[in-house]
C-alpha cells in the first residue's frame, strides 16, 4: 500500500513536470552550447553557453568589441558557430532556420530601416514576411502601434524620423509577430534619458509574457532590469548570474578610516595593515592584507594613544562597477 | 511563393516610389528614340521595321540593367538592413527572386512604354509591317533583359559600394556583348574555329540576333534563361556567405 502511494505521488510530479513543460514554463526558450566563432586568427567568441526561458531578462554585458553582438548573431543564425549551436524553442538554427526565425524578434545595434517607404508600408511589409496577413495583420499593426506610441508617425517615411522613433519603428518590427524571445543589440545606444527610461519600461513588460535578450556596455543598465546577467570578455563568458548573485560575487575586505596623513608604519606592520591610500578629502585608508579577523579593540586603542584619529572601521564592499571592471580585467572601454 | 511576392512588392514600392524606375525608363527611351530617328533609314527608305531599335538594345542593357540592379544588395549591406532582411523567416532563394523579379518589372514597364515606337510605324508604314522581326526583339529585350538584371543582382551583392557594384556589372557587361561578339567570332573563325563556336555560344549578341530575326530558337531562350538562372544562383551563394 505505501509503495502504490509512493508510486502514485511520482506519477503525479511527472504529469506536474509535463504540463510545465506543454504550458513552456519550463522550457528553455534560447539554449546556446558552447558557441564559438573566429574571424581569421581572431577568436571573437569561445566556448560560450546560456540557456534563457520565459520571463526572463538577459543582459549581455561587456566592453566594446568583447564578442556579444556576435553571440547575437549567432543565435540569430546571421553569423554561423565555427563550433557549437543555438536552440530556439527547441529548434536548432542551423537545422531548420526558416521555423527557429519565427520565433523571435531581432533588432540590430543599428536600426537599419528602408528610408523611403513610410513606416506603416515597413511594418506591414515585416508582418507579411512573417506570415502575418488579412486581420492578422491589420490586428497585429494595430496592438504594435498602440504599444509604441507609433500612431501619428505612421504615415512618415522612414529616413525623416527622429532617433527615437527609428528605435520605436525598429522594436515595432522586432514584436509585430508577437515573439517568443526578443533579441535585442544595444538597445538604448544613442538615446536620450528620457527615451533610454521608455525602452526599460518597454523591455520590463515584454519580458511578462516572454523572454528578452539585450547586450549593452552600459552597467546601470543591466542592474536596472535584468533577471540575469552575463558578462562576456575577449569572446569568453566570465559570469553567468542574477544581478544580486553579482553583487555578492563582488568580494569584501576589512579597511580602517583614519583623519589625517594615517598611520605610522610600525602600526600597520603590527596589525597587517596595508599602507594608507586616500580616500574622502582628509582621510587615509588602509586595507587589511590578510582575510583573518582583525583584533579591532587593540587597534582602535593603539590608534587612539598615537594620537590619530579613528573615523571607520568594517568590511567595505566592491560596487557592481568594481566588479565589472575586476572581472574584465580593468578593461571597461574599447579594447 | 507569397514571400517572393511580398519581396517583390517591397522592391516595386522602391523602384517606382522613388525616381529611379522612371529615370531608367526615360532615359533608356530618350536614347534610343534618337538613335533610332536620327540614324535609322526609316524616314529615308521608309523601312517599317525597328532594326537599329533592336540592334542598339544589348548595348543598353549592357549598361542600364547593372544601374537598375546596383542598390538591391549594396544599399542594403552599406545600411545593415540585410540583418533584418536575412533573420526574417523568408529563404534566401525566395529573396533574390524576389528582388530581381522587382527589377524585371522595371524593365517590362520600359518596354511596355517604348510601343509607341512599333504603333508609329504601324501608323505611318505604307505596306503591311512584318511583326515578327519586332515582337522577336522585344522577346529578346526581355530575355536578354532578364539575364542581364540577374548579373547585376549578383555584382550588387558582392559589394557595399553601389559605384563599385555598377563598375562591375558594365565591365562582366561588355565581355558578354563585345568580347564575345559575333564580330570577335568572325575574326577567330579562320584560326581558331573551336574558339570561334565556344565565343558565338556564350556572347549574347549571336543569341539576341538570332531572336530579333523572329526565329525563336529553343537554343537561344534556354542560354538566356540559363544565363539568368546561373546568375540568380551567384547571387544566393553570395548572399548565404555573408553568414559564413
Amino acid at each position: 500500500m505505501e509503495r502504490g502511494e509512493a508510486r502514485m505521488a511520482v506519477d503525479t510530479s511527472d504529469q506536474t513536470a509535463v504540463a510545465a513543460e506543454i504550458s513552456g514554463e519550463n522550457l528553455a526558450i534560447v539554449e546556446a552550447q558552447q558557441l564559438r566563432r573566429t574571424f581569421g586568427a581572431t577568436v571573437a567568441v569561445d566556448d560560450v553557453s546560456f540557456e534563457i526561458r520565459r520571463g526572463e531578462i538577459l543582459g549581455f554585458l561587456g566592453p566594446n568589441g568583447a564578442g556579444k553582438s556576435t553571440t547575437l548573431r549567432m543565435i540569430t543564425g546571421l553569423l554561423a558557430p565555427d563550433q557549437g549551436s543555438a536552440r530556439i524553442c527547441g529548434v536548432e538554427i542551423s537545422e531548420d532556420p526558416l521555423k527557429a526565425r519565427q520565433h523571435f524578434g531581432y533588432l540590430p545595434e543599428a536600426i537599419p530601416l528602408y528610408g523611403e517607404m513610410e513606416v506603416a508600408e515597413y511594418l506591414r511589409f515585416v508582418g507579411k514576411s512573417r506570415g502575418l496577413e488579412g486581420t492578422a495583420l491589420d490586428q497585429a499593426m494595430d496592438r504594435i502601434t498602440d504599444r509604441l506610441g507609433l500612431g501619428p508617425m505612421l504615415r512618415r517615411r522612414c529616413d525623416t524620423l527622429s532617433k527615437g522613433y527609428r528605435q520605436r519603428v525598429g522594436l515595432a518590427q522586432a514584436l509585430i509577430h508577437d515573439p517568443d524571445v526578443v533579441i535585442l543589440d544595444e538597445p538604448t545606444n544613442g538615446l536620450d534619458p528620457r527615451q533610454i527610461i521608455e525602452v526599460r519600461q518597454l523591455i520590463r513588460e515584454l519580458a511578462e509574457e516572454r523572454a528578452v535578450i539585450f547586450s549593452t556596455h552600459i552597467l546601470q543598465e543591466i542592474a536596472a532590469i535584468c533577471t540575469r546577467i552575463i558578462v562576456i570578455h575577449s569572446g569568453k563568458l566570465i559570469a553567468d548570474k542574477t544581478p544580486e548573485e553579482l553583487s555578492d560575487f563582488s568580494s569584501s575586505h576589512w579597511e580602517v578610516v583614519v583623519a589625517g596623513d594615517g598611520l605610522s608604519q610600525q602600526l600597520c606592520v603590527g596589525h597587517g595593515l596595508a599602507e594608507g591610500v586616500a580616500g574622502a578629502p582628509g582621510e587615509t585608508v588602509h586595507r587589511w592584507l590578510s582575510e583573518s579577523t582583525p583584533d579591532l579593540s587593540t587597534l582602535a586603542r593603539q590608534i587612539e594613544e598615537s594620537g590619530s584619529k579613528l573615523i571607520r572601521v568594517g568590511r567595505s564592499r566592491e560596487t557592481l562597477e568594481q566588479v565589472y571592471l575586476r572581472l574584465t580585467g580593468g578593461q571597461g572601454g574599447q579594447r | 511563393m507569397k514571400s517572393i511576392m511580398t519581396v517583390t512588392r517591397r522592391e516595386c514600392g522602391s523602384y517606382f516610389g522613388t525616381p529611379i524606375a522612371w529615370i531608367f525608363i526615360a532615359m533608356q527611351i530618350a536614347i534610343l528614340s534618337f538613335f533610332f530617328f536620327q540614324f535609322s533609314p526609316f524616314f529615308v527608305i521608309e523601312s517599317a521595321d525597328m532594326r537599329v531599335w533592336f540592334g542598339l538594345t544589348p548595348f543598353m542593357l549592357m549598361v542600364f540593367a547593372p544601374a537598375v540592379t546596383m542598390r538591391l544588395w549594396s544599399e542594403e549591406l552599406r545600411t545593415g538592413s540585410t540583418e533584418v532582411l536575412l533573420s526574417l523567416p523568408i529563404r534566401v532563394q525566395d529573396l533574390v527572386v524576389g528582388k530581381w523579379l522587382a527589377a524585371v518589372i522595371v524593365l517590362v514597364a520600359s518596354v511596355v512604354c517604348s510601343f509607341g515606337i512599333p504603333a508609329t510605324i504601324a501608323w505611318l508604314a505604307a505596306s503591311p509591317v512584318d511583326w515578327g522581326p519586332i515582337i522577336g526583339g522585344y522577346l529578346g529585350t526581355l530575355l536578354s533583359g532578364m539575364m542581364f538584371l540577374a548579373l547585376g543582382c549578383w555584382v550588387s551583392a558582392l559589394s557595399h559600394n553601389q559605384v563599385i557594384s555598377l563598375l562591375v556589372g558594365v565591365f562582366v557587361g561588355i565581355i558578354l556583348v563585345l568580347v564575345l561578339s559575333p564580330d570577335f567570332a568572325a575574326y577567330l573563325s579562320g584560326t581558331y574555329p573551336a574558339l570561334s563556336r565556344v565565343v558565338e555560344s556564350f556572347g549574347v549578341q549571336s543569341h539576341f540576333r538570332a531572336i530579333e530575326r523572329g526565329v525563336l530558337a529553343i537554343s537561344d531562350v534556354v542560354y538566356f534563361l540559363s544565363g539568368s538562372l546561373f546568375f540568380l544562383a551567384l547571387t544566393v551563394f553570395q548572399v548565404e556567405l555573408k553568414r559564413q
